[in-house]
């Protein structure tokens, strides 16, 4: 029994932890909120993810990537939610995945490799915003290979190279720069990202063959997965920042972390981002070894991620006081991109109602539910 | 990351599974057999099956087999906790001797103490209680007031003893009281650890009746009662010492047991919701209770992964420290998780015996009950908080 991380994996959050800590840090992050018209995409930060492996690791090996598993995926994650990291560092790994996971060998050829490197930047569009974490929510419609579709809240689309859209019958590489393809900022309060809508009016798409259901359904999952792992990244940083804040801001004579009210509650949210932690490693681990409750850890970990990073980064503002409330101080970093990340893939209510659809609705004697099928339905429905 | 335990493990895994299908009655597997069972009947069926497990060699699991245990690996012992409550099997009839004074005698005591003290408490031929709260000291117990006087060879022991659990079964009783009066207000010192027979004149037993009507534990009365000065554990005057000690063999507990008994606990609340109306369709449809039940089985879930962790941990030889108390606050906090569910879900019904499907209620019911007092004893949770706080988050005091 070894539930905790290996060394390499160890090895792989220390360098994206000293790459953060000295090349990337708040100061950095800063500089993104007090320029919102950038494009949000720091050079430097962009260079070193290519260079450092980052955007190569679920990449097989055969098409230049490590080939390493979700799990190591999410370890870096964790550590990009601690930093408020920006960039399309997500939308260009789930492009991978969809490619690895659907796409035909000459489309991953194609592609793979230069995604990996950095070269190509990736964004993704794979559910309505607001809707249950299925295949039914595709965005976009297609006919003949014709797309159209309004595709809300997409990240980083004004800088995507490559496109990944779920549409009724599977997955479509679109070209952003493609006829019948429009894209128009929307403004973020969270400035770690850039958000834009993207329309599709007759876009010609390229089929992901491979893009069952169900595999629809396990990029759902990949994505709530890590972004279950950024959040916690998120919630583990907010806690430490404020108890080490409230060690040392004095009241009435005293540090006020020594009041009783902050130290349960501080002591409550520690134990819930400690709950949420173990759940977010659970959930990469159980896609990587294709676990049967793979889908019910997914559900549980994003679902456990959200509700903590929501105490946890509203306590931050509320045990620092009015330093707390201010533009000058990190907190509202957190809390933004928190609550950006708290409903994307589905949010902690929709998640907890597909633990429901697998373990209540599920018949007590029934062998394990093949749960893609009903889930899909279950989103139809 | 590797879930799987090693051939070893598996293999007591299998062993304990087959002794369990040999030996645990279909019957005293379902609740309803135990519901039935007056409290008395109940503790003697219990007694009579733990001492048949541990003849048959599957007591101590991993204690070492110097001291009667198995010698098994900490992950055995999780394994045994996991089977144990994955068949439904009968509650230990010595829990807190198992937890606390055997392994606090293994560490302590004289040689002369760990042969006389382990073997019989293994076998329950003789149940321990624990004495420490009194009326006047709960979760603060370095307040208690009980004198041990000594007295030539003996100790003179006068005070009250108070939440006892098994105080109407128990044979012996570790208690802490003051052994000396000198101690210059300070209220840690000045305290032993005296392990004292029960069956005296000077010793009285009370039951007290909990809010589910049963009388689980009690009160224990010391009116000049004696203790042999031999029978002090750790050394006179270093009870406090001892008792921290004594407390801190909780620390190696995974929570898998509490785990799999939660989860079982789950599924039957399921089962209920299944059966039961709300606004004109089983009440497991309802939107708002799928929420509620998917919640708690969320926080049960994250449990057993924290048993995981607790038990990498332990298997690796570290010591959680105070860290272990998060354990506490976790799987309690989980178990009335569930019993909420499972209350909302009752509504109206909550508290009837069965159903009119003839589903039966009463050990859901009971463990909703319980849940209400596992966040009070062996630390309340606010105390607990306090020291997630200050020991491991380094709050100041």
């Amino acid at each position: 029994m070894h539930f905790q991380l290996t060394d390499e994996q160890r090895a792989l959050r220390d360098a994206a932890r000293s790459y953060l800590r000295d090349r990337f840090g708040p100061r950095q992050v800063r500089a993104l909120y007090e320029d919102p018209d950038s494009d949000g995409v720091p050079a430097p930060l962009w260079q070193a993810l290519g260079e450092q492996g980052w955007l190569a690791v679920l990449v097989p090996e055969e098409h230049d990537g490590i080939g390493l598993g979700l799990l190591d995926a999410a370890v870096l994650a964790r550590e990009f939610g601690a930093g408020t990291v920006p960039g399309p560092w997500l939308g260009t790994i789930l492009v991978g995945e969809a490619l690895r996971l659907a796409g035909s060998p000459e489309q991953q050829a194609t592609h793979l490799p230069d995604l990996a490197a950095g070269g190509v930047r990736g964004a993704v569009a794979l559910l309505r915003p607001g809707w249950f974490p299925s295949p039914a929510g595709a965005p976009a419609s297609a006919r003949d290979g014709v797309l159209s579709g309004r595709l809300d809240l997409v990240d980083y689309p004004s800088t995507a190279d490559l496109l990944v859209v779920a549409a009724q019958d599977g997955l479509y590489l679109v070209d952003p720069a493609a006829a019948g393809v429009t894209v128009s900022p929307v403004d973020a309060l969270d400035r770690t990202t850039r958000l834009g809508t993207v329309l599709l009016d007759g876009a010609r798409g390229e089929k992901l063959p491979g893009s069952t259901p169900a595999v629809v359904q396990d990029l759902l999952d990949r994505a709530a997965v890590l972004v279950a792992n950024d959040l916690v990244g998120i919630a583990r940083k907010a806690v430490t920042d404020t108890v080490e804040y409230d060690k040392t801001r004095v009241q009435f004579g005293r540090p006020v972390g020594s009041f009783q009210a902050l130290k349960h509650s501080l002591a409550d949210l520690h134990i819930g981002v400690t709950f949420a932690e173990h759940a977010a490693t659970y959930s990469a681990h159980a896609a990587d070894v294709d676990a049967p409750d793979r889908q019910l850890a997914a559900s549980i970990a994003k679902s456990k991620a959200a509700d903590v990073s929501r105490d946890a980064t509203g306590a931050m503002i509320q045990f620092h006081g009015g330093i707390g409330y201010t533009w000058e101080h990190d907190t509202h970093f957190y809390f933004k991109r928190s609550k950006r990340l708290e409903a994307a893939y589905g949010d902690a209510a929709q998640h907890r109602e597909r633990v429901a659809r697998l373990l209540v609705d599920q018949a007590p004697d029934s062998p394990a539910v093949s749960a893609v099928g009903s889930e899909m339905s279950a989103g139809v429905a | 990351m590797d879930l799987r335990h090693s051939e070893k493990d598996e293999q007591f895994r299998a062993e304990f599974r087959a002794w369990l299908d040999a030996s645990l009655p279909q019957e005293m597997r379902r609740p309803e057999f135990w519901a039935d069972l007056s409290e008395e009947e109940s503790f003697q069926t219990r007694r009579t099956w733990e001492k048949g497990k541990a003849q048959d060699g599957f007591a101590g699991i991993a204690w070492p087999t110097e001291y009667g245990g198995r010698g098994g690996t900490p992950t055995m012992k999780a394994i045994y906790d996991e089977e144990m409550a994955r068949v439904g099997a009968p509650s230990t009839v010595n829990a807190l001797g198992l937890a606390f004074l055997a392994p606090t005698v293994m560490a302590l005591g004289t040689e002369e103490q760990k042969r006389s003290i382990i073997g019989p408490l293994l076998h329950c031929d003789v149940i321990w209680c624990q004495g420490f709260s009194e009326p006047g000291a709960g979760s603060d117990l370095a307040a208690l007031q009980m004198r041990a006087e000594p007295q030539g060879e003996e100790y003179l022991l006068n005070g009250q003893k108070i939440w006892t659990t098994n105080a109407m079964h128990g044979d012996r009783i570790f208690t802490l009281a003051r052994t000396s009066t000198s101690d210059g207000g300070k209220r840690h010192a000045g305290m032993s650890m005296l392990l004292v027979d029960m069956h005296q004149p000077g010793v009285e037993s009370r039951p007290l009746k909990q809010m589910t009507g049963a009388s689980e534990f009690g009160e224990v009365f010391f009116t000049d009662a004696t203790c042999p000065r031999s029978d002090v554990l750790g050394g006179e005057g270093n009870g406090w010492a001892t008792a921290m000690l004594l407390l801190s063999f909780e620390r190696g507990s995974s929570a898998i047991g509490q785990y799999t008994e939660f989860r079982r606990q789950w599924d039957d609340v399921v089962d209920v919701a299944r059966a039961l109306d709300r606004d004109g369709r089983p009440a497991a449809q309802d939107p708002v209770l799928r929420q509620s039940l998917a919640a708690a089985l969320v926080e049960l879930e994250c449990l057993k992964y924290h048993s995981w962790h607790v038990l990498t941990q332990t298997t690796q030889g570290r010591d959680l420290g105070f860290e272990a108390s998060m354990t506490k606050i976790m799987w309690s906090e989980t178990f009335r998780r569930v019993s909420d569910s499972y209350e909302a879900v009752l509504g109206t019904a909550f508290g009837v015996p069965e159903l009119g499907s003839g589903l039966r209620l009463e050990e859901l019911t009971s463990l909703a009950m319980w849940s209400r007092s596992c966040t009070i004893w062996g630390g309340s949770q606010q105390v607990q908080r306090t020291v997630v706080a200050e020991r491991v988050l380094g709050l100041p005091r």
